[in-house]
Order: C-alpha cells, then structure tokens, then sequence
C-alpha cells in the first residue's frame, strides 16, 4: 500500500491521514489468508506504570516543560529522531533499533474511562474487557479460537500464569527457570510407566498421551541454556530466556515478560533513568541476537505499560498513575516510525492525556498480522492499525 | 451399564471423590463401614461445625490461610465437607490478589465450609453479602444511576444459570437489585440510597427487587438446577453426565429447595457413580493430586516446600487465575505441572519409604493397573512409592 512507509511517516505528514487511507476489510475479508508460519509475539509489560511523556518525548512543545519544572530532560540530552519527537537520553538501545528500522511507536495508548489502579488497569491490558470483570485473557482467547494439538503454545516468565493467557485451551505453562523441567535423572522408570499406558482407553490413556507431551517438551526445554552475554540486570536474565527459547524449536505462538519498577511516584529522574536504560540496551542487545540468528522476520516484540504516569509532576519528584502512553513495537516486521497522534499537552482530562490509539486497535493488529487470528473473534470491532511493514 | 465398584474398590473410589484418599490412619474405618456406610459418614459430617482456627492463628502472615487449609484436608476430618469447600471455592471463583485481605479470604472460606452443603440459595445470598466478593466483582461500585454489571454478570453466567440462560436485560436488572449492596472495612453494609428502588423485571418477574429477591427468582428457575447438577456431577462424578444423570440430581434440588446434602446423596448412590467404567475417571487438581499424596504415605503436616510445588502446578488456594476458576481435566497435565508432580513423588517416595509397605493397597485400593503392576510389585520402599505416586493412575480420582 504504501511504498516508503518510513519516508512517508517520517516527512511528518499529518498522522490523521494515515487512518484516512484505505483499509483492508478485515472484517468481512478473511484472516486466514495469512499464514500463520511460526510466528512468535512476545509481551513485555514494563510493570507499575512507564511514563510516557518522559520516554517518547515531544520536544517542540512548550508545554513539556511547563508540565515538568524538575522532571524535564534538557533539551539537549534528548535524543531527537524525529522532527517532534525525542527519545530519553538513556534509551541509547532504542535509537540503535530506531536506526535499524526496527522500532515503531505508538503514541496515546489508551482507552475510554481509565483506570488508575495498578491492579485493574493491568485487568485490563490483560483481557481487553475493560468493561467485564476477568475470566479469559486476550491471548487466551486467541488461543481458544485457535485450537492447535501441540502441548506448548505458549510460555510466561515468571510464578503464576499472567491473565492474559488465561483461556481454556491447554498448553500454556510458566517458567522461572530452564531446570526447573529437568526430570530427576532416576525418574525414568516413571516415564516408562507413562509410555506403558498409552494406548489404554478413556481417561488413563487421555491421561498418560498428555503427559508424555508433556515430558518432550518439559525435556527440550531443560536442555536450553539462557544466553547471558550482552544482557544485564533482571530484565537481561529474562531476556536471555527469551532467546533461548526463540532460537529454539518449541515453535511458541507467545511469550510473555514482565519488568518492574515502573512505579516512580517519589524522585524519578535517576530510577526512570536506570529503567529505560536497562530496557533500551537490553532490547538492542536482543534484537541484534535474532537478527544474527536469522529469525527476525518471525518475531514481533511489544513492550507496553498498564498506564501511563500523571501528565504533570507532583512535588515529591515523581509522578502519580495517570493514562495513555506510547507502546512501542520492535521486530523486523513492524512498520518503522511514529505512530498515533500524540495527545495534547494542553487539553487534558483530569490531569491526564487523553487517549488517541485504543490499545485494542494495537493488539487487533498484532492478532492478526503476528498471530494469523481473527481480531473480531477476540475483540470485537476493533479495526487493525498499519503498524506491520 | 458395566458392573459395580464392590468392596474396599467402592470405598476407595468414594474416598477418592468424596475426599482425598484413604490414610493408613483412617482406611480401616472407612472401609468397615463400606460403601453404603461410609456415604451417610460423609453426609453426616457435612452438619457438623468447622474445626477452630488453630492457636495464634493470623491470616495476615503469608501463606497461613493456604497452610491451616491444606492442613484441614490432609487431617481428614470431615473429608467430604472440606472436598465441597473447595468446590465452591473453584466455583465462586474469588481471588485474594484482588480482595487483597486474606481475613476475608478466609471468611469466605468459612461460608463454604459451613453453608455449602445446606440450600444453595441461602448460599448465594450469603455469597452476595460476602465481603471478599464484593471487592471481587466491584459491589461498591454498583449504585442506584450507575449500575456496575460485573456481579449481576458473573452471578447469572457463572454461579447459577450458564452462558444462553439469561438475557441482556436479565443482567442489567440483577445488578439494580444490587445496588447499594456493599462494604465497608470488613462488613456488608447496605446503603439505601444507593439502591435503586424502582421495579425490575428478573427471569420475567416485575417488583422492587433487591439482591434477596432476585437471588431467590434465579436459584428457584429449573435452569438453575440442572447448571448445579451438571457442575456437581462434574467435579464428583465423571467429565460428561448424561441428561438422566443431571436430571435425576437436578429434581432432587428442585424438589428440596436446592439443598446440596440431599443433591450428593442421591448423586453418590447413583449407579453411575459407581460404575467400573468411571473408575479413575476424573484427573486430580493439584490440591487434590497433593494433599492425596500427602494422605496416602502417611504425612501428618502440609511440609512448606508443597506451597512452592502447588505453584509450579498451577494451583494456589484463595488466588484462582480469574473468576471462571481453575482449568480441570487434562488441562492440569502441562510440562510445568507434570514435572513438579514427579519431583513431589520423589520427594515423598524419600520421605516416606515406609509407606511402600502399604501403599499398592491405599493408592491402588490393591488392584494395580495391568500396564503398571510389575514395575510396581518389583520396587520396593522410596522408588516403589514415588512410582505409584507419579503412576498415570494416581494422577486420577
């Protein structure tokens, strides 16, 4: 559709004609068309809440620094790669990707009546219901309409099983660490005993087939290793993980990351900074692996937040629960560039931006171009975004 | 109709369902009183009170409420009573990483404990004025000009009727009748003028309905009946109850005002209950697939490191991952789960070599499984008894 998207976006054209462009009927066409081929999409939730405004950073606008007496990064420290827009000085990682062409930002994520609570805004990432309480998630749902006879589809870093996975189809586990699939090596008299009834009938072999899947997967994932060079900090260790599990044959439709800290209410300028730098260097570092491993083209990554922060600062040096952000998409197939109308900074609404893109619009598009799903089955009437190259 | 479970095969089967297993320390009485007389035990026991909360009890420490919980269903007393518990925990899904107060986590436990084999209207009523579920579905904010829908939702989907029984209306009605149902600190409170007085019209029923009322309208519809029936049938009896099967339990709870003690008896005493064919039929929760384990070798006290195991399985009490519950069937069995259920075996086999004396004989009721029998007649203490716990068989109740 368009030949040089990157030029295209980067000249600055008004966003809004973007959305005036023709779309692909995707509601009555067919999203089956696109073949699914392996394709991975992981999640990474930068957990607490990120500050938008201090991470995509409209640098032409006065009314930055009007909102951010203390918080404002000098001028010169941004890191302007686009005519308005400026990344923060310690997301040297994400002007790496931007470069590349790996990064597209989503400005004004958001969606109606949003919730402060950490809690329920994360509900609500998760189900893309904001308007139900949770029972499945969105990936989950993706899932369920998907059905697939493969034991692992999908896997989160962490204890419990984030609720955006949270569906009825099986195959979904959560790992902390590679070993903690090991079998005890004088285990294998158990397995045999498994082998032994699978061909029994009903539930004793239903039961026995499941877990010898089980057993082959819970093995190949032991035997990974994570990738530890060019990673730092706690973020790197999962992201190692990551790696590991991409590069390797499990064939994963999801995986899922959570990174904390985010929830800078008191003296944020040196934590943002640590944060976003740990974030942008270590997704640099990841994406360079997957290029270098050859598998770029089918991995799409999407850092996103359960809010943005307060548009204005409070006077403990930090800033309190606020709205929409920018989310950003990283992969070889994204669309490079700016996304999304950023909002305004003047015309706020409770002290918070309002939002320009629903997030549901976002994962529309990852469903369907990431996912091979239909958006509709699982969200409703949210129209997919060109955030896909 | 295949043949009938007899003898110590029927009661372990019953255990196996009603509880969680036989222990060296109970499995004679259990098996004295046989089938028939261990069911009335079972029923029996479900009147009685809850046991006191230990000494120097404090929900508050983390991991206490799972800890004297697990503790409960390992003790065996009124197996049957606690096994319910549980039931309606999975059904009333309620989750402590929202209530964030594990008091009323425990609270709501107790309602459980106490109401849930009595009438399963009063049930809901009660569950409707519980605390922990109020936080849960957002009762606070459900006011007179601006209902929340979530409970009246969840209420009608989920706890009494099913997804197709009920109508857009019905949901926006319930929850007026709600309004003004909510909390403060650590108790109901009703606030009059958040509710919304006007008239409702629930299932077909005009008035001025409150939570009470509507309440009463849903759990007195025959819809009603047959969803209990069938989720009771479900979780004790077999994955996919016939029609006749749900119908017989359904007439049972329509007949006594919804009372689940008369809904069990007739369910345990169904020959289909009982069938050969239904043996090790239903795959064990990771609750049940432990505290079953835990029982079966003997263990007195719920050691710490099954906290971290029940994680890594996918099953933490008073945190289900969302208000449908907890997954169930096969839907346990992932790589995660099964390699932790086979370190637990381990784990219990080395703890507990002394159980290989007798663990064919509870685990296995003695009538090994062909495909399994010589593996496990030729082990002998720890590896005999981590076999029959990781065994195929016992992942099943």
């Amino acid at each position: 559709m368009l030949i040089n998207r990157r030029a295209f976006l980067e000249r600055g054209i008004a966003l809004g004609s973007l959305l005036a462009l023709p779309r692909i009927s995707w509601a009555q066409g067919d999203p089956g068309t696109k073949q699914p081929g392996a394709r991975t999409l992981v999640m990474l939730h930068l957990n607490g809440g990120n500050d938008g405004l201090n991470t995509v950073i409209p640098h032409t606008d006065p009314w930055y620094r009007v909102l951010r007496p203390g918080l404002a990064i000098d001028d010169g420290r941004i890191r302007k790669i686009h005519e308005r827009f400026g990344l923060h000085p310690a997301l040297a990682g994400f002007e790496q990707l931007w470069k590349r062409d790996r990064l597209a930002i989503v400005n004004g994520v958001g969606y109606p009546n949003p919730n402060y609570s950490h809690f329920r805004a994360t509900e609500i990432f998760y189900t893309a219901q904001p308007e139900r309480s949770p029972e499945s998630g969105w990936l989950g749902r993706a899932m369920d309409a998907k059905p697939s006879e493969k034991p692992l589809r999908a896997i989160a870093l962490g204890k419990e099983k984030p609720l955006s996975l949270q569906c009825a189809a099986p195959g979904i586990v959560t790992l902390t660490e590679f070993k903690q699939f090991k079998l005890p090596e004088d285990m294998q008299a158990t397995v045999e005993m498994y082998e032994a009834s699978r061909d029994l009938a009903g539930e004793r072999g239903a039961v026995a087939r499941r877990a010898l899947e089980a057993i082959d997967v819970a093995r190949r994932i032991a035997s990974l290793n994570p990738v530890r060079t060019s990673f730092y900090g706690a973020l790197g260790r999962e992201l190692g993980k990551v790696v590991a599990l991409l590069r390797s044959d499990l064939d994963l439709e999801v995986i899922h990351l959570s990174f904390g800290g985010f929830d800078t209410h008191a003296n944020q300028a040196a934590s943002h900074n640590r944060l976003l730098a740990e974030v942008g260097n270590n997704l640099n570092a990841y994406q360079a692996m997957l290029d270098k491993a050859g598998i770029a083209d089918r991995v799409t990554t999407c850092v996103f937040s359960e809010f943005g922060r307060r548009a204005g600062e409070n006077l403990s040096g930090g800033t309190d629960h606020g709205s929409a952000y920018p989310l950003f998409l990283i992969g070889k197939g994204v669309l490079p560039g700016i996304h999304g109308a950023y909002p305004s900074l003047e015309d706020l609404e409770n002290g918070n931006f309002k939002y320009t893109t629903d997030f549901r619009r976002v994962y529309a598009t990852l469903l369907r171009e990431v996912l091979a799903s239909d958006p509709g089955a699982v969200l409703g009437a949210f129209e997919p975004m060109e955030l896909m190259a | 109709m295949g043949t009938l479970l007899e003898g110590n095969a029927a009661t372990g089967h019953l255990l196996r369902r009603a509880g969680f297993g036989l222990s060296p320390t109970d499995a004679e009485t259990y098996r004295q009183l046989g089938f028939e007389g261990s069911v009335r035990r079972l029923l029996d026991e479900l009147t009685e009170p809850a046991p006191p909360d230990p000494e120097g009890f404090d929900p508050y420490v983390p991991g206490t409420i799972q800890q004297v919980w697990l503790d409960r269903l390992l003790g065996g007393r009124a197996p049957l009573a606690e096994k319910l518990a549980l039931f309606w925990h999975g059904h009333f899904a309620t989750s402590d990483a929202k209530v964030q107060e594990p008091l009323l986590m425990w609270r709501q436990y107790g309602l459980f404990r106490e109401q849930g084999a009595r009438r399963f209207g009063e049930l809901v009523e009660r569950v409707s004025r519980d605390v922990a579920m109020i936080r849960w579905l957002d009762g606070n904010a459900n006011r007179k000009g601006r209902p929340n829908e979530n409970y009246g939702r969840e209420l009608q989907e989920l706890f009494t009727l099913g997804i197709g029984n009920y109508t857009e209306t019905d949901i926006r009605e319930v929850a007026r009748a709600f309004t003004g149902w909510g909390s403060r600190h650590h108790d109901f409170v009703f606030t009059d003028a958040f509710h919304d007085h006007g008239s409702k019209t629930v299932h077909g029923q005009s008035g001025d309905w409150d939570g009470g009322d509507v309440v009463q309208i849903i759990t007195g519809l025959s819809r009603c009946h047959e969803f209990i029936a069938t989720k009771l049938l479900r979780f004790f009896s077999r994955p996919d109850p016939t029609t006749a099967e749900i119908a017989e339990i359904a007439t049972v709870l329509a007949k006594t005002g919804g009372d689940i003690r008369s809904a069990l008896f007739v369910l345990f005493r169904q020959p289909a209950f009982r069938d050969t064919s239904r043996e090790r039929a239903l795959v064990k929760s990771a609750v049940e697939y432990m505290v079953g384990a835990l029982r079966t070798v003997g263990a007195e006290q719920t050691p710490l490191w099954v906290h971290g195991a029940l994680e890594r399985m996918g099953q933490i009490l008073f945190r289900p991952p969302s208000v449908k519950g907890w997954t169930e069937g096969t839907g346990w069995l992932n790589s995660a789960a099964v390699v932790e259920r086979f370190k637990a075996a381990r784990r219990l086999g080395a703890a507990h070599a002394d159980a290989g004396e007798w663990i064919l004989d509870l685990a296995f009721d003695s009538r090994l499984p062909p495909t399994l029998s010589s593996m496990l007649e030729s082990a002998q203490g720890a590896p005999r008894v981590t076999l029959a716990l990781a065994s195929p068989e016992y992942q099943l109740a």
